[in-house]
């Protein structure tokens, strides 16, 4: 007599389960923010059939082995980078900025694909065991690789999403095993514009670029490099920010100081800082929020969603989110960690995107961080993006079924 | 091949950088939410309970108007304006229409429309801003509300600057108007961080410097009540204070202007400009008819909107600017000069004497003086206005020639005024008759016309007085201009003009200076005269299908050392000397008189142009 025994694959169940239970409370806060009667009423019913295709895209992903989007890497990359043209040409625009390509009953927000395909890229290239980051012919074609994503969507404009992909970058030169100094160096032109605008003067960064070159020590052509970006970052500051319109320097100024824009960010911030702080512990109930209902959070769905978990849910709800989207990405490193080569090197870009959406969009909500547009990785309204995730996650569990491989 | 336990421990570190943030990143959170929650969770909760935090606009006054020498002509004070905030808590989903006995009550309180409150309300709760529902009230009405206010939700008195024209109608077509923003516009701007209920410049200076005008609203943050009332302000929200507009200094000078409005004064339609001809500077502009800006501050009825903009006479035209006519014979300075310029004539040249008619091409062309001038030289000839003479010229010179020097002064053109919407005017070329009649289809004969400023030219009363200056100055390009300092933007400097001096020979310019002064002095124009000053112009009586004749008169002085330029065009009035030069006379005597020397009354345009020894054109 034979014994049935189901016998699952080897995936991820922790992360699988956590991954579903942020989808979960999505639906739920979904569903509650879009009860009540307005423009939105009712899109939950559409989320739960995103949902379904993001699970659907997930188990897709994953069942196809990783070795294939190695090799699909760079046409990936193409189309993406064709689609963010693309995106600029004919996109479709919502709140002044074009981000989004209609596809008749689908809006496609193509820099949701070229973050994917730039993590498939870099993981390509960095999976080499010769690899020396140290080395420009190494770090460099990298360093374009992201450049070009980056700006494409910087002019959209979508200054949050555009950040994400240097973030990628940073991360996976750390991965990938570059030395610690030469990454300080590579974030010199950031450092450069944070001391111009906090002192006023270059010299504080001219000291720091100094000690820095003299403590690492790297080769000429990252010197160089180093010298010529930095060089063209301080002569661009002034330049550039004297070129534009006042109302480019007002959004400018709105996006560092949201408080400067009365009707718009700043009171967004007060209003889901109200909605987070009045729930309180445990929250008022489902459907039993207030705040939601102001005409004021016009994105309480998609962007602002996190404040209604907080004033529905209570901190209880918070923190749920809180530790689960912590397992999610403790689980996606873990992943990176037992696996080798191009697996592991897309596990920490993916974990990479994932965190930094959901550090950006929390701290917005509680008022920490500037209004940027960003959704909330699986809890926010949004198709492309849910599917998106979806297919994040996707290739997190692949990494899971292929490891020993 | 089996990583190296080094390249193991390696990669365990960076893991442990990795993990080492995303602790503490979602543990920044969690403090974040700690705080929010628990800590302040007490306030927070009566905010979102029986409170409301709403950003409250201050609004920032526009920037000051100047006159030349410092006199205010346009500025803000403060108002108070009836409000109505849309509650958007209340108001998500449900029927935007107000409850009819609220309107009735509302609209009795504030002398307004109930019909007009109703649609205001409903379009702010729509949009969810801040509707005013009447502005500028008076301290009865604004009081009267203050009290009712908590009887009537949503209601409330806003302190707002208002726009304020100190001399009313003076110079109303130059400094333009600020309205209120329209909803089409607020959607469209506000991106540049307009909002219902902004003024915004809607012509002249007003609009076309906006931008330096407008000032940077501020705001507060307050808590209100249910009812809307006010209860405290609130403190996370920081207070900003509004910034007002730069002001500006423009060339207009009240003293000119105000003697150019009195001349005017019994005009239907017409305009009139005053030009520093050393620089090109607005000294001073009517048009006719005209408006007080002051009514659009206060926020106009569409019935009253639509008399203003659609009404016949279309007052809220610019004739100075927007208004084109032909220039008849005050154009006869730009052919004697094309004549010279080209050496087909000399000052002294004789040609066939006038006989009060002229044949060409088997056609008859009289000249304005039926018995005829006799022979007279190029100087003479101006002087008189006689058009047989000129018709000669014109055919001598023919159009290419006469073209060029008309556009060398910039005619046909804009003159780049730094006021909106200036129309071109219009030089007509050999290829726009090919074009219009076809290739060699059109004869000769109209060089007569063109030649004494009749015929398809055009110009603006601006470009009249740009020529006489340009005239006055040798040919020194112009660019009119009315800003003439930025306060508080030091680096501020009209434009300098496009074109190069127009060329011409000494004896040319006082040639033509000679013609022009014999016109006041012994010409056309003598009721321009003004006694010990020297004045050198040109008048003009342009044909005109519908109607009597438009009069017009161009001029400066004095003639020796100018330092004012003048021009008027008057619509349907009769000739250029009898009704456009006794205009300038008043002006220039108000200007340049003691006042003791000064005639004893303005002399009113006189209505029988034939009377009074009225000289032609």
């Amino acid at each position: 007599m034979t014994r049935f025994r189901l016998r699952l694959p080897p995936f991820d169940v922790p992360l699988a389960i956590a991954a579903l239970g942020l989808v979960v409370i999505g639906l739920f806060t979904v569903f509650s923010a879009t009860s009540i009667p307005g423009a939105h009423q009712g899109l939950w019913v559409r989320q739960l059939w995103w949902a379904a295709a993001a699970v659907g895209a997930a188990w897709l992903v994953a069942a196809v082995p990783y070795r294939v989007y190695d090799s699909l890497a760079y046409p990936t990359y193409g189309i993406s980078l064709a689609l963010l043209v693309l995106v600029l040409v004919m996109g479709s625009s919502a709140y002044g900025a074009k981000r989004w390509l209609d596809l008749g009953p689908l809006k496609f927000q193509p820099s949701e694909l070229a973050k994917i395909a730039t993590v498939l890229v870099l993981a390509r290239r960095f999976d080499d065991p010769k690899l020396k980051l140290d080395k420009f012919r190494h770090w460099f074609p990298a360093l374009v690789i992201v450049l070009v994503p980056f700006a494409l969507v910087l002019k959209e404009p979508d200054l949050g999403t555009s950040l994400s992909f240097p973030i990628i970058l940073l991360a996976m030169f750390f991965w990938a095993g570059m030395p610690v100094g030469h990454l300080l160096l590579g974030l010199t032109p950031v450092f450069n514009v944070v001391l111009f605008f906090a002192t006023g003067s270059l010299w504080w960064f001219a000291g720091l670029l100094a000690v820095l070159l003299g403590a690492v020590r790297p080769r000429l052509a990252m010197v160089v490099a180093a010298l010529v970006l930095n060089g063209a970052v301080a002569y661009a500051m002034p330049h550039v920010w004297n070129g534009l319109a006042d109302y480019q320097k007002r959004r400018i100024q709105t996006f560092l100081d949201p408080g400067n824009d009365p009707y718009g960010a700043g009171y967004q911030i007060i209003q889901s800082r109200i909605a987070i702080g009045s729930g309180g512990a445990v929250g008022k109930g489902f459907l039993k929020g207030t705040q939601k209902a102001l005409a004021f959070l016009p994105m309480r769905h998609t962007d602002f969603i996190y404040s209604v978990v907080g004033e529905e849910f209570g901190l209880l709800g918070t923190l749920t989110v809180v530790l689960l989207y912590a397992w999610l990405l403790m689980r996606g490193l873990r992943l990176a960690l037992l696996s080798r080569g191009f697996a592991s090197l897309m596990a920490i870009g993916l974990v990479t995107a994932l965190f930094y959406h959901i550090m950006v969009n929390m701290l917005m909500t509680i008022g920490w961080a500037p209004v940027t547009g960003l959704p909330l990785p699986l809890i926010s309204y949004g198709g492309t993006a849910l599917i998106v995730n979806g297919i994040e996650i996707g290739l997190l569990q692949n990494v899971a079924l292929r490891r020993k491989d | 091949m089996q990583p190296s336990n080094r390249d193991q421990r390696d990669k365990a570190q960076r893991f442990g950088v990795f993990a080492g943030a995303v602790v503490a990143g979602f543990g920044l959170v969690a403090i974040g939410l700690v705080r929010l929650q628990v800590a302040d969770h007490e306030r927070y909760l009566q905010l979102s309970k029986e409170n409301h935090v709403r950003p409250e606009i201050l609004r920032a006054p526009r920037g000051t108007i100047f006159d030349r020498n410092g006199q205010v002509l346009a500025d803000s004070a403060p108002s108070f304006s009836i409000v109505f905030r849309p509650f958007p808590a209340e108001s998500v989903g449900r029927d935007p229409s107000p409850d009819p006995e609220w309107v009735a009550r509302v609209s009795r309180l504030i002398e307004q429309d109930p019909a007009e409150v109703r649609r205001l309300v409903q379009s702010a709760n729509t949009s969810g801003q801040t509707a005013v529902l009447k502005r500028n009230v008076p301290f009865p009405i604004w009081s009267a509300v203050e009290e009712s206010k908590d009887e009537l939700p949503g209601v409330d008195v806003q302190r707002e600057p208002l726009r304020h024209y100190a001399y009313g109608n003076l110079a109303a077509h130059l400094l333009g108007y600020a309205g209120e923003i329209n909803e089409i516009e607020v959607d469209s701007l506000s991106s540049q961080g307009y909002r219902a209920g902004d003024l915004i410049g809607r012509t002249g200076v007003e609009r076309k410097f906006e931008d330096i005008l407008r000032g940077q609203d501020g705001a507060e943050y307050v808590v209100v009540n249910a009812a809307g009332k006010r209860v405290a302000t609130f403190k996370e929200g920081e207070r900003r204070e509004p910034v007002s507009g730069h002001d500006l200094v423009i060339t207009l000078d009240l003293k000119v202007q105000k003697a150019l409005e009195q001349a005017m004064a019994g005009v239907e339609r017409g305009a009139a400009v005053a030009m520093d001809p050393r620089d090109g500077g607005i000294l001073g502009l009517v048009s006719r008819p005209v408006y007080d800006p002051n009514e659009f501050s206060m926020g106009l009825s569409w019935d009253r909107w639509r008399e203003l903009s659609n009404g016949g006479t279309n007052p809220l035209l610019n004739r100075a600017i927007q208004g084109v006519y032909p220039p008849g014979s005050t154009f006869k300075v730009v052919t004697m000069l094309a004549a010279l310029r080209a050496g087909i004539a000399s000052p002294s040249t004789r040609l066939q004497p006038c006989s009060g008619r002229y044949n060409f091409g088997g056609r008859w062309f009289g000249c304005w003086k039926h018995a005829g001038h006799g022979s007279l030289n190029f100087v003479e000839a101006l002087e008189h206005s006689c058009d047989v003479y000129f018709y000669q010229i014109g055919l001598r010179l023919e159009l290419p020639r006469l073209e060029e020097t008309a556009r060398a002064l910039g005619l046909g053109d804009r003159t780049g005024i730094d006021l909106p919407q200036e129309k071109k005017g219009l030089i007509p070329s050999p290829a726009w008759y090919d074009k219009r009649w076809g290739a060699g289809r059109w004869r000769k004969g109209l060089l007569l016309n063109l030649a004494i400023g009749q015929g398809e030219i055009l110009v603006t009363p601006l470009q009249l007085a740009m020529l006489v200056s340009e005239a006055a100055m040798d040919g020194q390009p112009l660019r009119p201009h009315v800003v003439k300092q930025v306060r508080g933007a030091p680096e501020y400097h009209w434009q300098r003009p496009g074109r190069a001096r127009l060329a011409a020979s000494p004896t040319t310019w006082s040639a033509l200076h000679e013609a022009m002064e014999g016109v006041v002095s012994g010409g056309t124009a003598t009721l321009a005269r003004v006694p010990g000053l020297r004045i050198a112009g040109k008048t003009g009586t342009a044909q005109n299908p519908h109607g009597k004749d438009h009069a017009l008169f161009a001029c400066y002085a004095p003639a020796e050392n100018p330092q004012i330029a003048l021009a008027f065009v008057i619509e349907n009035s009769g000739h250029g000397g009898s009704i456009a030069a006794p205009m300038a006379a008043q002006v220039l005597s108000t200007l340049f008189l003691p006042d003791s020397l000064r005639p004893a009354a303005a002399r009113p345009p006189a209505v029988a142009d034939t009377a009074a020894g009225a000289r032609g054109d």
